[in-house]
């Protein structure tokens, strides 16, 4: 399994090459350069000049590559704050062998990937570490600082979609397999196909009209704030008021993002847990004479959860490019309002900053929902 | 014997489809007594698998229903009974071994704890108690190195071995029927002779009634005491082994007969096929279901459905018209050939 995974970091890193690859010279086939905007401007000639030679522009485009390349590989600043990272290395590559070696149970998949997950978090927690990302050519300053200070509102408001989602959806999925064709799947069905094939700007927009601008018109109390994540005054709030207002900003672009993922999860845990309930096996549960119940919860659910299990750590890796529409329409301070304003203004360090954060969460991801692949079903091995 | 174990009276399952009604079961009645060993034959679509089925309470609403019958195990209707208490009889009482072991274990449990989970459902005994008696289930079957193997996934068993375990852990809490749904179909013929020894073995150690549906004749002559013969959702003939295949009563029977093959026919024989095929059971012919196929059959055979009635030997019944008056023993069914087949499987 350490070879496995191993290996599939080792074909992550050819992925990743091979997109930065394409995505910087996408850019340079695109026309249009981040400097062009100047070029209105007669009297800019010399800063352009100027900029074209300190920003390497004038380079043959590998020659920027690998520019580019070098300098986000490499730290820029580096340093410990004590002894704790590298024991909390040590000692999770120790225990992934001892586990490679001695465990038999089919689960140390997941044993392995805590201890690493609470190895990187002591790490992360006590050193310093920052990339050479390059300066925003649009005088945002240091991508790696500006990328992080968005990543934040981007997890917050990610995490809070995908958990409504789960909650809601994994168990509607579920009833509507149960009850299949009753009243309330049919209606579930229609429900979800009316939430999948809604465009996320009507969903989000919508809602801001409704729960914000005619509710607060008909009933005078401001229930939502339709854009920002914090009101002005909120380092001055105490703790219960800061709690009110972050889930007064937070629940229309959540709950946007939720309806329309929802309704593909239950969908998804739908198909999957009645694929499981014809199975022989829940026939075999049943002759046993188990309740109901303990049939549906232990037989069916165990087996039905796998592929969403999958599902879901995929949906992670997204989330981390953010939700451009909705970050947008709810004016949120996220990764993907970024994104999105530096491919407007041809921003090339920014662009491939975050292009190369979705690579990486991705490849990590697909490892990671690999191992657990491996470790909810026993018949899956890691050659 | 006092009491039978298993009394089935005029049973009818029905099954709604958009095509029609299917009446999988259509009035079918039997006795099994304690310990006895009872083949259900017939061909695909008869209805011997509904019957197990609803008699394991398993025909799912709504698209089954059970739409009269009584069905007495040990003197009380399950068919009135409520869930809770249909619980304890599955598995319990009445346990099932299904026709394909690689789909019938659930894959993310282990072995041992599939088999204590039913252990634990119906005895009262602790943990380590259920595990003893796991223990010795895998070994009855003859699994070797049973405590370790508990701790495998089904992935890791072979074909056979998995049937092993179906059977153990049926028989793990000692019920006083097992049904057996073509158990041996989806093995190959060495294992399926093992699989059937170690059945015969094990049921005829514990006294367990069996009732063991199959379409081959061959297997059927090798385990059980008597025999019913289904076709069209209804018993067509019962008997003994010896009265079925040496006295068979009615045509159809007689027709499956001569289409088995023998090892002992030198001549090389033509196999017999019953003409035709088996009829819609959504849209079943007036009088007598086998008339279409039937070389034998009259007028009356058109009009009236033939009820079940002794002919033959003692204890031997059919479903013919014209039982008495057809010589089915002296006629062999296709070419000539001087007696009734019997499966090479009849001596073990």
């Amino acid at each position: 399994m350490l070879a496995y995974i191993t290996r599939r970091l080792v074909y992550g890193l050819v992925t990743l090459l091979a997109l930065s690859m394409i995505v910087f010279m996408l850019l340079q086939l695109s026309g249009g350069g981040p400097l062009d905007r100047l070029r209105l401007n007669p009297r800019m000639q010399p800063v352009i000049q100027q900029l074209t030679e300190q920003w390497g522009l004038d380079q043959p485009i590998w020659k920027q590559y690998v520019t580019w390349l070098s300098h986000y590989v490499r730290p820029s600043e580096f340093s410990l704050h004590n002894a704790l990272p590298i024991i909390a290395i040590g000692a999770a590559a120790a225990a992934t062998v001892a586990i490679g070696k001695f465990m038999k149970a089919h689960w140390k998949g997941a044993l392995i990937l805590v201890v690493w997950i609470v190895a990187m978090y002591v790490t992360f927690t006590n050193l310093t570490i920052k990339f050479d990302w390059g300066t925003s050519f649009q005088g945002a300053g240091d991508v790696w600082d500006l990328v992080f200070s968005r990543v934040g509102a981007t997890f917050r408001l990610g995490f809070t979609a995908l958990f409504l989602a789960l909650v809601i959806g994994i168990p509607l999925g579920i009833y509507q397999a149960i009850r299949q064709y009753s009243f309330f799947d049919q209606l579930g069905t229609t429900g979800a196909f009316i939430a999948f094939s809604t465009p996320i700007f009507i969903v989000g927009v919508g809602l801001q009209l409704i729960f914000a601008l005619y509710f607060e018109k008909w009933t005078g109390v401001k229930l939502f704030y339709v854009a920002g994540m914090n009101s002005p005054g909120y380092s001055d709030m105490t703790f219960w008021q800061k709690l009110g207002d972050t889930l007064q900003h937070l629940v229309l672009p959540a709950v946007s993002i939720a309806l329309i993922s929802l309704a593909g999860y239950s969908r998804f845990q739908r198909a999957s847990m009645l694929e499981v309930l014809h199975s022989d096996y829940l026939r075999t549960a049943k002759a046993k004479g188990l309740p109901r119940s303990r049939i549906i919860i232990k037989h069916a659910l165990r087996n039905a959860l796998i592929p969403v299990v999958t599902l879901i750590s995929l949906d992670i890796a997204f989330m981390i490019g953010g939700a451009i529409i909705t970050e947008t329409i709810f004016g949120w301070p996220g990764v993907g309002r970024l994104y999105i304003a530096a491919i407007g203004t041809v921003d090339y360090p920014v662009i491939m900053a975050i292009v190369m954060i979705i690579g990486i969460g991705i490849v990590i991801m697909n490892v990671v929902a690999d191992i657990l692949y491996g470790v909810m079903d026993p018949r899956v091995r890691y050659e | 014997m006092s009491e039978p174990l298993l009394v089935v009276d005029d049973l009818r399952t029905y099954f709604s489809t958009e095509e029609g009604i299917v009446r999988a079961v259509d009035g079918i009645s039997f006795t099994m007594e304690p310990g006895q060993r009872l083949g259900v034959v017939g061909e695909s679509g008869s209805g011997k698998s509904v019957t197990a089925l609803s008699v394991m309470g398993l025909i799912e609403p709504p698209a089954g229903e059970i739409v009269t019958g009584r069905i007495l195990f040990k003197g009380q209707n399950l068919l009135e009974l409520d869930e809770d208490q249909m619980q304890e009889v599955r598995g319990g009482q009445i346990a099932m071994i299904f026709q394909d072991p690689m789909t019938a274990l659930n894959p993310v449990y282990t072995i041992g704890d599939q088999l204590m989970e039913t252990i634990l459902l119906h005895q009262d005994v602790s943990r380590s108690e259920a595990r003893e008696i796991a223990i010795q289930a895998i070994e009855d079957v003859q699994i070797p190195n049973a405590s370790q193997r508990m701790m495998d996934y089904p992935h890791q068993y072979s074909g056979g071995m998995r049937q092993r375990i179906m059977i153990a852990m049926g028989l793990s809490c000692n019920p006083d029927l097992l049904i057996a749904d073509e158990p041996t179909t989806a093995l190959d013929v060495t294992t399926q002779a093992q699989i059937m020894d170690l059945m015969l073995q094990l049921a005829e150690d514990r006294g367990t009634a069996v009732m063991l549906i199959t379409h081959d004749l061959g297997v059927v002559a090798g385990f059980c005491d008597d025999v019913h013969v289904m076709y069209a959702g209804g018993i067509v003939e019962s008997g003994s082994i010896d009265d079925i295949y040496y006295n068979p009563q009615h045509p159809y029977t007689w027709g499956l007969l001569g289409s088995m093959t023998r090892l002992d026919d030198a001549q090389r024989k033509r196999l017999h096929s019953v003409r035709g095929a088996p009829p819609s059971v959504i849209d079943l012919p007036k009088g007598c279901r086998f008339r279409p196929r039937c070389d034998f059959a009259t007028e009356i055979c058109g009009e009236v459905l033939p009820a079940l009635r002794d002919v033959g030997n003692p204890g031997q019944r059919a479903a013919c018209h014209h039982a008495e008056e057809l010589d089915l023993k002296s006629m062999t069914a296709g070419e000539e050939t001087q007696e009734p087949a019997v499966s090479e499987g009849a001596s073990s």
